[in-house]
């Protein structure tokens, strides 16, 4: 027996499992990030200073995956909360995630066009 | 013979006279100490008002069929027994956020077509053993929990999910999230060692109006009158797509 199958919606799985492990990816990078920015303390909060802590290769790329793992995490939970509303259908849902996917790359970019000095 | 105090949500909507909901009051006696709110309703339909309209069938907690919200919970109304709700005043609703057709009777229609939807039955390919298909009780154990299921509807009426507006806003009821209780039963039937209808049930649950639209916020735990854990399945259900998807597991 072949299963016709009626759902217009597929998939959904990746999503699902990206939202879990960019929660882990945000425990841990934003502990990091934190202890860095607020706790550990570089003297005098100058340009200069805080330069020189973003110039660490590591910290950076903290920075970089925590802002992509957040920008994950908060749309696509943003995305989940509207598709019980008015977001219900599939046309509706596909026009809301590549709405959101723009939105979440220019953030993105934005973000790392501020870094890109200590990147480069 | 003590005395309690009924308040029963009435509407008809067909009833061109009066098509809005009212709350109704009716003292209803019995003897002894026992009388369960079926009991009471049937007192109030022989006694009070003939059109009084609700479903029941077993009286006994396994149809199914008399899932009433009565004082703020779902419950059956069967298995319900007014000195454990320990008040004198009993209010009895239809349950919520599902279509109304009169009085404390609503419309299953959508609640049945998305349970046919996950293919509840046995799914066999290979060729039928010469007595019955064996299972251990350890894997028989791992269905205990959703075989109990009855159907009543609680956990489809108390889940958010389920109450999307994408019924007023004209999108079609295909799209709409199966509900806890076609989940469950699609968790059954996968979770079953005799079953191998796997690959064509999975595209049925696994997408965005099956098990993703599900938020755990476990409305549907609270609400089941048999405490059974619609969450749990569906959560079972992320992890064995994860496990057949990305590990070829076959279940």
């Amino acid at each position: 027996m072949k299963a016709e199958v009626v759902s217009a919606h597929k998939g959904g799985m990746w999503a699902w499992l990206f939202q879990r492990i960019t929660a882990v990816l945000l425990i841990v990078c934003l502990a990091i990030h934190l202890l860095f920015t607020h706790i550990l303390n570089i003297g005098e909060l100058d340009y200069e200073n805080v330069a020189n802590r973003l110039a660490h290769g590591t910290l950076t790329a903290v920075d970089i995956i925590l802002l992509a793992a957040a920008l994950y995490h908060a749309l696509n939970g943003f995305r989940m909360v509207l598709m019980d509303y008015w977001f219900t259908s599939r046309t509706r849902a596909l026009a809301l995630t590549v709405v959101l996917w723009v939105v979440g790359v220019a953030f993105m970019a934005y973000g790392t066009w501020a870094l890109w000095p200590w990147i480069s | 013979m003590p005395d309690i105090k009924f308040r029963v949500k009435r509407q008809d909507p067909g009833d061109n006279n009066n098509p809005e909901a009212h709350w109704e009051e009716y003292t209803v006696h019995y003897e002894g100490e026992n009388l369960t709110v079926l009991e009471g309703l049937f007192y109030i339909q022989e006694k009070f008002d003939g059109s009084l309209s609700f479903r029941f069938c077993c009286r006994a907690s396994v149809c199914g069929s008399c899932a009433m919200y009565i004082n703020g919970a779902y419950r059956l109304a069967c298995q319900t027994n007014v000195k454990h709700l320990d008040t004198d005043l009993i209010t009895v609703a239809p349950m919520p956020h599902l279509p109304l057709v009169k009085d404390l009777v609503v419309n299953m229609d959508e609640f049945f077509a998305k349970y046919e939807y996950v293919m509840p039955w046995l799914v066999r390919h290979s060729p039928d053993p010469e007595k019955e298909i064996i299972q251990s009780p350890k894997e028989r154990k791992k269905i205990d929990m959703p075989v109990d299921c009855i159907l009543c509807g609680s956990c489809y009426s108390s889940c958010p999910s389920v109450w999307s507006l994408g019924a007023s806003l004209g999108s079609k009821s295909e799209e709409y999230y199966l509900g806890p209780a076609a989940l469950l039963k699609a968790y059954r039937f996968e979770v079953d060692s005799r079953d191998e209808g796997g690959k064509e049930r999975i595209a049925r649950w696994n997408n965005e109006r099956g098990i993703y639209r599900c938020h755990t916020i476990m409305n549907c735990v609270e609400a089941c009158p048999k405490e059974l854990n619609p969450t749990e399945g569906i959560q079972w259900l992320k992890r064995a797509a994860v496990r057949r998807k990305l590990f070829r597991k076959a279940k």
